[in-house]
């Protein structure tokens, strides 16, 4: 009905400016009226409308109309962001409505750029990338991190470990800070939210946690931009720095009915595990070793086909039956409409995965709802409040006493039933270890956040030339984390409960004004606004150690209680300028600065200014006849930006004294000790001089379409060096007194290229091909750490940022293994043994549609980048890793120490494998990955119309379904089991199993 | 409306509220006031844990344990290689210089200064004299260490003073520590004091048993005699500890998280067991502190150390040590009375000969026995002591094999060891170079402090320890 009116109402206007065409008298010079309407009748306020070859423009109201003055031959070239550009003739009418038709996506996208602000694709003069809501779904992953995974040009992605619930890290056209963070701001709808990697207890429970950006329902974001350089970023100041992630949630629309959607998914997951021996028993030297009279941890026995058990053949027991088959559930119910002047959204979802790891599970709960209304005619509000309620059970991962250590390692030979002998202590072949099993049972993280992430924003418009922005938004949330392990005589431990909770409230606040005028050719934007963000942080961590009653988990349960509490406060001050200036639509100026002052650096260093100038250049608008057919859009630009940052925590300027602690090998244990408090200074000399590091770069990009739009292409060359680098915590002589101090003096450089190529091979009626290409490579390199100071761990000046640094094997001149009188291979100095970070990253999307049927498949590809093994690290030494399985003396390619021949001695493998050094557990990363397989039937409108539903699909996809890795010796090199921090790159180190998985997904609107 | 008026007003609140934020802006940042930690603390909250840290990271620790498997009193129940057969990366000493300098030696030169700074002299005194300690140790551990250039904020390289220059340092700063005792001003340590309780008395005794200590490590350095160093020691001994009740020890309350050192560091997890020349040893000798010192293996009820180097067997056929050392709540010692008789009895065969060493050395014996709970007068302690009297020819070698046993898990055995060659040590099973004279300097003062001496060796001697 109310479309229907309208369209009435739209015939009645046409028909009176028809009578009115007719009527009314010539003028030479006229005022004309008009409206700018879109197709469906609704009035577009604020589109620009100029007089072809005259200094005339105008905006049009919100209502949509407009008052111009015109003469009667002159053209109206009429433009809004989102919709088509028109050139209409006025004629001699003087009341004219002119429909514009939405852009087509590609030619006049319009993205959300820094700070909420909406423009045209076309005018902008850096590189972004913008992801849709149902990309981000199709990936059935739950965190977000991993959804962008391959898919960005300048972004590199890497999970941590298969656990549910991981954390993952983003990083942004390269490492720039030594050891700050380095990973990507994420905003919510404008407002900054944490990204905080949670869940460890207090570095108790050792393995990957969980990044908290896990905490945002994918099912509720419309659009994700991934804003890559600072000319892009400067406006977010400091934190933007390292990139920005802009989410933009759902919305509901005006005058539309209720669209109710449900959507659930089920997906089966199975461990991807690396390969291993089953050939050899427990023992050494070929001796058999039962694991339960005589224990040993390596599986340097005889062949099981050979070994005999009290004369019966023994039996083999697969170590990996441990893990189960994960499965995963996900329904999501969401509602969007609106009426007259308001809209809303609202959704719930709940998603649950029991991964294939025993003791993992993630829960889930989210609710969002927006809601938008307009008050009179200049106020516009958005109210939106995300809840979420997630919840993490796992298991320690690594080198620790968790399962998966023993696990990897665990020989054929050993049942590992029952778990405990007739006495209830616990079985294991071998020392120092808890049993897989037993751990199941006796050890638990479990790590509950609430979170809440509500926005309210205020726009008023007091003229239509002017925009007012007042949004308030906050991140706030608590994380309960609980651990612990239940006492462990074999191993020498007490039994251990944490609490450590976490509360989180962050405060921002931005205050912006938009004008916008158009002066004849000339276009000008003009933003300015003030920021301020508040961040506090607390955590309270109650350590009970002994436990002294079974199967009770509260600290009032041990034998000694150590607390403690810390809490800190920053806060951030900015005031910002934008300018943009679009000439005749194919020049464009964007000049950016920025004003801040952060709490953390020293009182007479804690303002700084930044800035960024940017230009673009259409030269298709240049273009003519045939090379403008062929040639339908190009753009070079080039941008220059400089962005200061804070790079450090609060209270890194003072050298306090510290709640000492006794570390010993049973545990840390917090003073006081055996009755008394006690302190110590804190062994991280202050430095009261700190100043903001500063980041530059610069960037020349190159954008066109061919071919109406089957082909795109958008590339940028970017050089960005941070400088005046600030290192919390860089390693000086202990002699001082210290071990290390925060300076400001690191510089890391990256440079790189950045390719996205679109293509639409095929466009029929029912078929149609699509495909995307992605394509990264950056040069990195770390060019200053600190006067006399060349090495932190494994960044080093001159190298790419994180190798891998250790006992190298001497070699000859030539290259090749020099070997010693035992025929192994000669241990050398330590050096450089590797480079975690790739040579390049490439990513290809095909989808197919026919009908309605869509296959889609994704190819994820990583070249280089090396990977510290420490499964094998440990597999070669205790002959469990496949390498291990051909037993026969090896004679080491190399040439011989003493005669400087080729050598000739055979050395036993055992004696070879247990002597292997740093160097042998680095490996190539190098993957091609078929990440995703999606096939999706859309049911067709027609076939809907006699159901209640509007729309319906049905989605099969796998994920995971081939990992082509050469060189890395597990299963999927694509891990850093110690999570998403800086140090933890390209260490795989008994961390869960990644899976692959197949899912089914059911989705329908009514 | 009219735009440009709308400017205006724009441009003029504008300025108003940058003027209010700007003015604003700076106590609102003034935020960065750490409320977690605290920038001055009282003497008495450092001399806690520092104590704790002098038992555990310095008498105890990795430097320690290194020591303990050269001198063969442990031994890990792992095959080679490993520190063990004489396998050592510089990057493993990281974790003790660290104890040595970050933890023990800046806090105790914050608490020395603290407590002159206060006229609380007796905690002035105690911080120089666990500084004695601790330099005397890392000197043995490492020759020429940073000292007299170090500690300083605005210098981050640190040149090396000589070991010869670190000895007179110890001394001086144990004369000073007694000159603080004798003033006795101040505030007095009570339960902070892990080692005395605030016994003053004590302390002093302490503080000459150290120099007598240091005195007698010079016996063969360069530029001294053996006679003059058994001079000095004999004169220090004056004033030295006078019973084992002055012994200089740290006792654990044995609960969780506080156990004893020496017991977690026999803990499963680092598979150590003792070494089978300790057990071997006592066993041998006959000696009546064997079930005292080494438990029994729980599997086979047998006296068993293990032998470095061999096939591992499983850790229940291995003795372990027996409470008195390695029980949760042993004490862990610094310097005894023991040592002191023994000192003695060295010093006395150095400047009058066995025959009048005899008595010093079978006190020193008898009162080991006694600590242990062993009755001196006993027919087995007798005839022990009678199975071990010293000769001309035996006499240097039977103190030091005594004072070994009753210096157990402490460092001097190995800079007795490096002094005398005594107790005699043969290289481990698949010893991959001559029994170490020293540690390695750790790989993190090479990389943030490159100094010349940074290339010395295992098996490298320090200054002292003269061919």
């Amino acid at each position: 009905m109310l479309c229907s009116s309208k369209m009435f109402g739209v015939q009645k206007l046409l028909y009176l400016a028809v009578l009115l065409l007719i009527t009314l008298p010539v003028f030479s010079q006229q005022n004309l009226q008009g409206k700018v309407v879109d197709s469906s009748g609704n009035p577009i306020p604020g589109a620009t409308i100029h007089v072809k070859n005259s200094k005339a423009s105008t905006i049009t109201n919100k209502d949509g109309s407009f008052t111009i003055n015109s003469s009667g031959n002159s053209v109206l070239i009429v433009s809004s962001i989102g919709f088509a550009n028109q050139e209409v003739a006025a004629g001699n009418q003087s009341n004219i409505i002119i429909t514009l038709s939405a852009s087509s996506a590609t030619l006049n996208e319009v993205v959300v750029t820094a700070l909420g602000v909406k423009r045209e694709k076309r005018n902008l003069t850096y590189s972004t990338q913008q992801l849709s809501g149902d990309e981000i779904v199709k990936t059935r992953e739950p965190n977000l991190v991993n959804a962008v995974a391959g898919k960005v040009a300048g972004v590199q992605v890497t999970s941590s470990s298969g656990n549910a619930g991981a954390s993952s890290r983003i990083v942004i056209r390269g490492n720039s800070s030594a050891t700050g963070d380095n990973q990507a701001l994420f905003v919510v709808d404008g407002i900054p939210v944490n990204n905080d990697e949670t869940g460890t207890a207090g570095g108790n429970a050792v393995g990957s946690g969980v990044n908290r950006v896990i905490d945002i329902d994918p099912a509720t974001i419309e659009s994700i931009n991934v804003l890559k350089g600072a000319a892009a970023t400067a406006l977010y100041g400091s934190s933007g720095a390292r990139g920005v992630v802009l989410i933009t949630t759902k919305n509901g629309s005006i005058n539309k009915p209720p669209l109710f959607t449900v959507s659930s998914d089920l997906s089966f997951e199975k461990p991807l595990l690396p390969e291993r021996q089953t050939t050899y028993a427990l023992g050494n030297n070929g001796v058999f070793a039962d694991g339960d009279i005589v224990k040993t941890s390596a599986s340097w026995g005889p062949r099981m086909d050979t070994l005999k058990i009290n004369g019966k053949p023994a039996p083999k027991y697969n170590p990996y039956d441990f893990f189960r088959t994960g499965v995963t559930s996900n329904s999501t119910i969401s509602a969007a409409g609106g009426g007259a002047s308001s809209s809303y959204y609202v959704s719930y979802s709940y998603y649950d995965q029991k991964s294939t790891m025993p003791g993992n599970d993630f829960k889930r709960h989210s609710f969002f709802g927006k809601y938008n209304t307009k008050m009179g005619d200049y106020v516009n509000t958005t109210f939106q409040l995300g809840y979420s309620n997630s919840t993490q059970d796992r298991l320690p991962e690594g080198a620790s006493n968790g399962p998966l250590f023993v696990l990897y390692g665990q020989p054929v030979s050993w049942n590992p039933y029952p778990v405990l002998d007739a006495n209830g202590d616990m079985r294991l072949y071998r020392y120092s270890r808890n049993a897989p099993l037993w751990t199941l049972d006796n050890m638990k993280n479990n790590d509950v956040v609430n979170r809440f992430l509500p926005v309210f924003t205020v726009n008023i418009t007091p003229a239509k030339w002017l925009t007012i922005t007042e949004r308030l938004g906050a991140d706030i949330y608590t994380d309960q984390n609980k651990y612990f392990e239940n006492p462990q005589p074999a191993i020498g431990l007490n039994g251990k409960v944490v609490d450590n909770n976490t509360n989180f409230r962050q405060f921002n606040n931005d205050l912006i004004i938009n004008a916008s005028q158009t002066f004849g050719k000339f276009n000008v934007n003009l933003l300015l606004g003030n920021n301020i963000i508040s961040t506090y942080y607390q955590n309270i961590n109650l350590t009970g150690n002994g436990l002294t009653i079974d199967e009770f988990y509260n600290v009032s349960g041990s034998s000694s209680i150590a607390s403690s509490e810390s809490h800190s406060l920053q806060r951030k001050v900015g005031f910002y300028a934008q300018a943009n200036i679009e000439y005749n639509r194919f020049l464009n100026l964007s000049l950016t600065g920025r004003y801040d002052g952060s709490s953390v650096l020293s009182k007479e260093n804690n303002f700084y200014p930044y800035g960024s100038a940017a230009a673009s250049f259409i030269f298709s608008e240049l273009l003519k006849g045939d090379i403008k057919k062929t040639l339908s859009f190009g753009k070079i630009r080039f941008s220059a930006a400089t962005v200061g940052n804070d790079g450090v925590g609060p209270y890194a300027l003072n050298t306090p004294f510290i709640q000492a602690g006794r570390n010993t090998n049973a545990g840390y244990f917090l003073y006081p000790y055996q009755g008394q408090p006690g302190f110590l200074l804190s062994s991280t000399l202050g430095n009261p001089n700190l100043k903001n590091e500063r980041l530059d770069e610069y960037e020349a990009g190159l954008e066109f379409r061919l071919f109406q739009d089957r082909i795109s292409f958008e590339g940028s060359y970017f050089y960005r060096k941070s400088h005046d680098g600030i290192i919390p915590g860089v390693s000086i002589s202990n002699a001082t007194g210290f071990s290390g101090t925060t300076v400001n003096t690191a510089s890391i450089e990256n440079k790189g290229i950045e390719l996205l190529l679109g293509a639409n091979p095929v466009r029929s009626k029912d078929f149609r091909w699509d495909l995307t290409f992605n394509f990264t490579k950056i040069n990195n390199k770390v060019l200053e750490l600190y006067p006399g100071i060349t090495q932190l761990g494994r960044i080093i000046v001159g190298q790419p940022y994180n190798v891998f640094f250790g006992p190298k094997y001497a070699r000859t001149d030539d290259g090749q293994l020099l070997i010693d009188a035992n025929g192994l291979p000669v241990v050398g100095d330590q050096g450089i043994v590797g480079n975690a970070t790739p040579d390049w990253l490439a990513g290809l999307e095909n989808t197919l549609t026919y009908k309605q049927f869509s296959l889609s498949f994704f190819f994820d590809m990583k070249m280089h980048g090396d990977v510290e093994n420490g499964v094998d690290s440990y597999g070669f030494f205790y002959g469990s890793s496949k390498a291990t399985e051909n037993r026969e003396p090896i004679v080491v390619k190399g040439i011989s120490e003493a005669d400087n021949k080729p050598n000739t001695v055979a050395v036993d493998a055992q004696t070879y494998w247990q002597s292997r050094q740093y160097e042998s557990i680095i490996q190539d990363g190098t993957y091609i990955k078929l990440r995703n397989v999606t096939l999706a039937y859309n049911f067709k409108p027609t076939t809907l119309a006699r159901t209640p539903f509007k729309a319906a699909s049905i989605v099969l996809s796998g994920r995971n379904l081939w990992i082509y890795s050469p060189h890395f010796t597990g299963a999927d090199p694509e891990v850093s089991s110690y999570g998403s921090g800086n140090a933890a790159q390209g260490v795989y180190a008994f961390s869960t199993p990644t899976s692959r998985s197949f899912s089914l997904s059911l989705k329908f609107s009514f | 409306m009219n735009n440009q008026s709308t400017m205006k007003n724009i441009v003029f609140l504008l300025l108003i509220t940058a003027g209010l934020i700007t003015t604003g802006c700076k106590k609102f940042l003034d935020v960065n006031k750490d409320p977690n930690n605290p920038t001055d603390v009282q003497e008495s909250l450092l001399l806690a844990p520092i104590e704790q840290n002098i038992s555990d990271n310095i008498q105890g620790g990795f430097g320690s344990v290194n020591i303990q498997n050269y001198v063969q009193n442990i031994a890990p129940n792992q095959p080679n290689p490993g520190i063990w057969n004489y396998q050592s990366f510089n990057a493993d000493f990281d974790g003790d210089w660290y104890n040595f300098y970050v933890v023990c030696l800046n806090n105790l030169k914050i608490l020395n200064d603290k407590a002159e700074g206060d006229g609380n002299t007796n905690y002035a005194a105690i911080a120089k004299i666990l500084t004695a300690y601790t330099l005397g140790t890392a000197t043995d551990y490492w020759n020429d260490i940073p000292y007299s250039k170090g500690f300083d904020k605005s210098n981050f390289l640190v040149p090396y003073d000589s070991q010869e220059s670190i000895y007179d340092t110890v001394h001086a700063l144990l004369t000073r520590a007694i000159a603080n005792i004798d003033n006795n001003n101040g505030a007095v340590p009570g339960s902070d004091d892990y080692f005395y309780s605030g016994d003053m008395e004590k302390w002093r005794k302490a503080a000459w048993a150290f120099k007598a200590r240091y005195a007698i490590h010079l016996t063969k350095a360069p530029g001294h005699t053996a006679s003059a160093q058994a001079d000095e020691a004999l004169s220090y001994l004056q004033n030295a500890m006078q019973s084992n009740n002055d012994d200089l020890k740290f006792t654990y309350e044995g609960n969780t998280g506080s156990e004893n050192i020496w017991n977690l560091t026999f803990s499963p997890v680092t598979t150590y067991v003792l070494n089978e020349t300790l057990v071997d040893t006592l066993v041998n000798r006959n000696d009546p502190r064997l079930p005292v010192i080494v438990l029994p293996a729980e599997q086979t009820g047998l006296y068993h150390g293990r032998r470095t180097g061999t096939e591992t067997q499983e850790l229940t056929t291995y003795s372990y040590p027996a409470d008195f050392y390695g029980g949760v709540t042993s004490s862990n010692y610094i310097i005894t009375y023991n040592e002191c008789l023994f000192i003695k009895a060295e010093a006395t065969l150095i400047k009058s000969g066995y025959p009048a060493a005899e008595a010093v050395y079978e006190d020193a014996i008898q009162s080991n026995f006694s600590k242990l709970g062993i009755d001196p007068s006993s027919a087995d302690a007798s005839a022990y002591i009678n199975s071990r009297k010293l000769t001309s020819a035996n006499a240097i070698q039977h103190i030091m094999e005594e004072k070994a046993v009753a210096n157990i898990f402490n460092l001097e055995t190995f800079n007795d060891w490096r002094r005398t060659g005594y107790p005699i040590l043969q290289p481990v099973d698949g010893a991959l170079s001559a029994i170490p004279r020293r540690l390695l300097y750790p790989q993190s003062e090479i990389l943030t402090n490159a100094q010349p001496q940074q290339s010395a060796t295992l098996t490298d001697r320090v200054w002292w320890d003269a061919q």
